[in-house]
């Protein structure tokens, strides 16, 4: 037992954080399971496109392997997502964001923290993933295409996982509900992009041009009809600023889980 | 030391905590007492810094929880043994703890056993029985050797074991010096837990003294007689002033005397006795005085306060 308070720099303090925050977020299964779904999407989709180009009559040549990267991160980035709003939501799910704020209780910590680590272990995942992903589709599809261009793909495979987890965990720390979280996820990041446009009204393609996944859409594959690269980018990281404005504020003003 | 000054916190129309004050002070096990709903929870989450406080303040070692970069070092606290990642193992939980607050990674271990988690510490958290919850919660509190503690129905899922075990460890670290703090709704066990009492009724202070002055305080002093001649001392006593209850042929109940002073009385009386006790209340009928009265209690002053007890 120590008898005086001994005052610890914040940036300690913040250290100390973000190694439980990594902690916590390897030692529930959870994680490798939305590792392993995003490994088997990514992997298994770049694979399998290697092996049609490799069996194609008449096989495209010389394209860069890295456009494996950016097609499989579509779909895998939705695993990452996962994970990254379930690091916030899991908390609350199971009343651990009371322990949680016992050990950080200075708020700010625990958010700037776990959007940290969060953000940087799903970011690096979705590089690694498009990585390997770029390297299966090259060595199944040999000797068609080449492993030039990467400087063209990883920057905005990285982006896109980045703004994309930084979007879903402050949304996680919004609303504070698993389901909730995830299904509003995936009618912005999936389903609205995809649908508004297809009703013909001019406002509803306005409306689905700002949404986040018509900005990711855009990074990874191209071909979305009224995006720009400037365009995706903005809207990307205005989603991601916005939830994560409004999760703090959340955290900072309510109650630990009331 | 945990101090609580004017603390209020009101959830939409409902004062869960009114006005309440109280210090709990180092070196004694201090129960906090009250029926469900009184307050007592929210007034430990609003000490930790979980639940905002509508005004008033809660100061641990005379700060507010917040503001320490070493919170388990300073305060230990069990609220809720079930809040916890049921995916993870007790270590690991123990780990996040221990990295979150600088703690060394042989403390781990060495609270695993002290509270007797042992092989299961290395089981998932969703395979323990509440019991074990406690003692995760127990060692988690303990984890950063703190001079202050506080432990929200600590006794609840322990078998008789793990009863006595907690009594020992709560006296055992009051004897350390450290401020102890624990709500629990089994009087019989605060009887033989707390030195000290803070009872409260819907948000309320009702009582914060020593559990003996409240335990003697309250109630009269009852005496049990049992005579042949009972009438003939009753009518004695009724005219000295006494309340006596005839309970059956035989058998008076005299409040507010002494039994010296029925013994003597029967004495001058010649009246023979086959018994004669001084029945003291328990903690249980002063609690249930104590906090029904609350119910109805309109007033902003408490009912018993530390000096009128002294």
């Amino acid at each position: 037992m120590r008898a005086v308070t001994r005052d610890v720099p914040v940036v300690r303090v913040f250290a100390r954080a973000c190694a439980a925050e990594w902690t916590r977020l390897w030692t529930v299964k959870a994680t490798w399971w939305f590792l392993a779904a995003a490994t088997v999407t990514m992997v298994g989709i770049a694979t399998i496109a290697g092996l049609e180009a490799a069996a194609d009559p008449d096989p495209p040549r010389g394209r860069s392997a890295w456009a494996a990267a950016a097609v499989t991160g579509l779909p895998g980035q939705f695993a990452l997502l996962a994970l990254a709003l379930t690091a916030v939501t899991s908390d609350y799910a199971t009343g651990g964001i009371v322990p949680s704020l016992q050990w950080t209780p200075r708020r700010a910590v625990l958010f700037l923290s776990r959007t940290a680590v969060v953000v940087v272990v799903a970011t690096v995942l979705g590089v690694l993933l498009a990585s390997a992903a770029t390297v299966a589709s090259f060595v199944t599809a040999q000797p068609l295409l080449t492993l030039a261009g990467a400087s063209d793909v990883l920057p905005d495979v990285a982006f896109v996982f980045a703004a994309g987890s930084a979007f879903a965990l402050g949304l996680g720390f919004l609303l504070r509900n698993t389901a909730a979280t995830l299904v509003t996820v995936f009618l912005l990041m999936l389903v609205l992009p995809l649908m508004l446009p297809n009703f013909g009204h001019e406002w509803l393609s306005w409306v689905a041009d700002r949404l986040p996944g018509s900005g990711a859409a855009f990074l990874l594959i191209g071909e979305v009809p009224g995006m720009s690269r400037t365009s995706s980018v903005v809207t990307l990281l205005c989603w991601a600023a916005a939830t994560l404005l409004l999760g703090w504020l959340r955290l900072s003003r309510d109650d630990a889980n009331r | 030391m945990i101090e609580v000054r004017g603390l209020t916190r009101r959830y939409g129309d409902v004062l869960a905590v009114d006005d309440l004050s109280f210090t709990v002070e180092p070196g004694k096990v201090t129960g906090f007492l009250g029926p469900n709903g009184a307050g007592k929870s929210t007034t430990m989450r609003v000490v930790l810094g979980l639940d905002r406080a509508t005004s008033g303040t809660a100061l641990v070692n005379g700060r507010p929880y917040a503001s320490f970069g070493e919170p388990l070092r300073e305060v230990g606290a069990l609220l809720d043994p079930g809040a916890a990642h049921p995916g993870r193992t007790g270590r690991s939980h123990l780990r996040v703890a221990a990295r979150a607050n600088g703690i060394p990674r042989r403390r781990v271990d060495e609270v695993i056993e002290r509270v007797g988690l042992g092989r299961a510490a290395s089981r998932r958290i969703k395979g323990y029985s509440l019991g074990m919850r406690q003692r995760l919660g127990i060692a988690t509190a303990l984890i950063g050797d703190p001079g202050v503690l506080m432990f929200d129905e600590p006794i609840n899922g322990l078998d008789l074991d793990g009863v006595r075990w907690i009594r020992g460890l709560l006296r055992q670290l009051a004897d350390e010096g450290r401020t102890v703090l624990i709500s629990s709704h089994l009087l019989g066990e605060m009887e033989q837990i707390a030195d000290r009492l803070v009872v409260i009724g819907r948000g309320r202070l009702i009582a914060d003294a020593t559990t003996e002055q409240i335990v003697s305080g309250l109630g009269q002093v009852r005496v049990r007689v049992r005579s042949p001649r009972p009438d003939v001392l009753r009518a004695r006593l009724r005219e000295r002033g006494f309340e006596v209850e005839r309970v059956d042929d035989h058998e008076l109940r005299v409040e507010g005397s002494t039994a010296e002073e029925v013994g003597g009385l029967a004495h001058a009386l010649d009246v023979p006795l086959h018994h004669l006790s001084e029945v003291r209340q328990s903690l249980e009928d002063a609690y249930v005085e104590l906090t029904t009265g609350s119910v109805e209690y309109q007033g902003r002053e408490p009912v018993l306060t530390a000096e009128e007890a002294r």
